[in-house]
């Protein structure tokens, strides 16, 4: 091969394009013509997992601090201060393609998408087929994408019960769904019941989705986890709330049609909620409340 | 997806999760530790004008970049003590002023709850 000539091509064909937790998804690799002075080639099975890291400095200094209010100053909606975005391979699975005498050309594979597979979305995971092969000239690294939509029947059901994050639960918020598991896209429909426990101002009641992108990378340091809340929905104003008498409202949210799946990778996870507020009536009423209940969203059937 | 499900024998395990923010506590200096330590807010000051504590705010930083860093806190060092006790000043100020302020309520609370006045003059 001559100095300026094209690296030789290769080429990987993932089927089906798209797959489920436990199915199996194969590879054919290909090449133009043999590649040469191959020392190997090896077939890795991963994700691509998206995360963001404070890049340099200690993440609680004094320093840390000033810098974010100076950004939160001037410069917010840009990339000042000391938090990045990144993203870091995570092989899965790895298989020695044949390489007999330093000469590659082609192979395949097959590989079953294991049950604990997080679900393809541009903010968490990537899915991904890469061939990597050493050799004596230029490497070759190359991928190809598939996606992985994690289904109804493909998660567990117990996502924990309702959290209080905010107030003194002076009102008891319970919300009831009519399923943990909701698909992209899909009307989140439950009941929310306030219990007071004494007589209370009248209360607003409002509903919305909670998602909360959490990054956990395993040698940076990890950003503060990253909540954004849904259009809020109105459920009631002037409630009473008073002892000895449970209101329940009806509501619906609807999730975003591309909404990312719940997932939990190696460097960064997506959570979903759906979040609760109660505000009383009057200035020396007690402190508004608070309350998530953690739901499943799934993107494949 | 993944929480709450049994492993299948062939597929390989998950691979482990790194930890978040929370999970690892908070991230600071040896220096900074110490100065959050003090019991007194006085002595917080007091150990936030040391220049070990100014420097160690460039840990954490690459080669150069920390002894730029470093450059800069040496060049602002009699600013930032200044700033300290410019606030030491404004805080004894204000903190004499609700202290008085606060007087009659602070005598009800010893007169009438003396375990939460004991328990609030602990902190």
């Amino acid at each position: 091969m001559g100095l300026f000539s094209r690296g030789p091509a290769v080429t990987i064909d993932v089927s089906p394009a798209v797959v489920a937790p436990r199915q199996t998804v194969a590879v054919a690799v290909s090449t133009g013509r043999p590649i040469d002075k191959v020392t190997s080639a090896t077939l890795e099975w991963g994700y691509t997992n998206f995360y963001r890291y404070h890049w340099a400095g200690r993440a609680d200094s004094a320093m840390a601090g000033a810098g974010e209010a100076l950004w939160m100053y001037d410069d917010v909606g840009t990339n000042v201060g000391g938090d990045r975005d990144a993203d870091e391979w995570v092989s899965v699975t790895k298989v020695d393609l044949p390489c007999a005498d330093g000469v590659f050309a082609g192979g395949s594979s097959a590989f079953r998408v294991p049950s604990w597979a997080p679900g393809s979305s541009p903010e968490i995971v990537r899915w991904s087929c890469r061939v990597i092969i050493e050799r004596g000239g230029r490497d070759i690294d190359t991928h190809s994408e598939f996606a992985v939509r994690v289904g109804r029947g493909d998660v567990a059901a117990d996502v924990g019960g309702s959290e209080v994050i905010m107030g003194g639960a002076e009102t008891v918020i319970s919300v009831d769904l009519v399923s943990p598991v909701f698909a992209a896209g899909e009307l989140v429909r439950g009941i929310v019941r306030l219990t007071p426990t004494r007589d209370l101002p009248d209360g607003d009641l409002a509903v919305c989705w909670r998602k909360s992108r959490e990054s956990h990378p395993l040698t940076r340091t990890p950003t503060p986890a990253g909540a954004l809340d849904g259009p809020i929905i109105g459920l009631g104003k002037h409630i009473p709330l008073r002892a000895g008498a449970p209101v329940a409202l009806r509501f619906e949210i609807a999730l975003p049609v591309d909404a990312a799946p719940t997932a939990s990778a190696v460097h960064s996870s997506m959570k979903w909620f759906v979040q609760a507020r109660l505000f009383y009536a009057g200035l020396t009423a007690p402190m508004t409340e608070r309350v998530l209940r953690p739901i499943v969203v799934v993107n494949g059937p | 997806m993944t929480a709450g499900q049994e492993p299948y024998s062939d597929e390989p395990a998950a691979p482990a999760r790194g930890l978040t923010r929370e999970e690892r506590g908070r991230d600071i200096s040896a220096a900074q530790a110490e100065a959050e330590a003090k019991p007194s807010t006085f002595k917080r000051m007091l150990a936030s004008m040391s220049p070990r504590f100014v420097w160690s705010m460039a840990e954490g930083y690459p080669p150069v970049l920390k002894q730029f860093i470093q450059f800069c806190l040496v060049l602002i060092y009699p600013a930032w003590v200044f700033g300290v006790l410019a606030a030491a000043l404004v805080y004894a100020v204000v903190y004499s002023v609700l202290w008085v302020i606060f007087w009659p309520a602070r005598a009800w609370m010893k007169r009438n709850k003396p375990e939460e006045y004991a328990a609030s003059q602990l902190k």
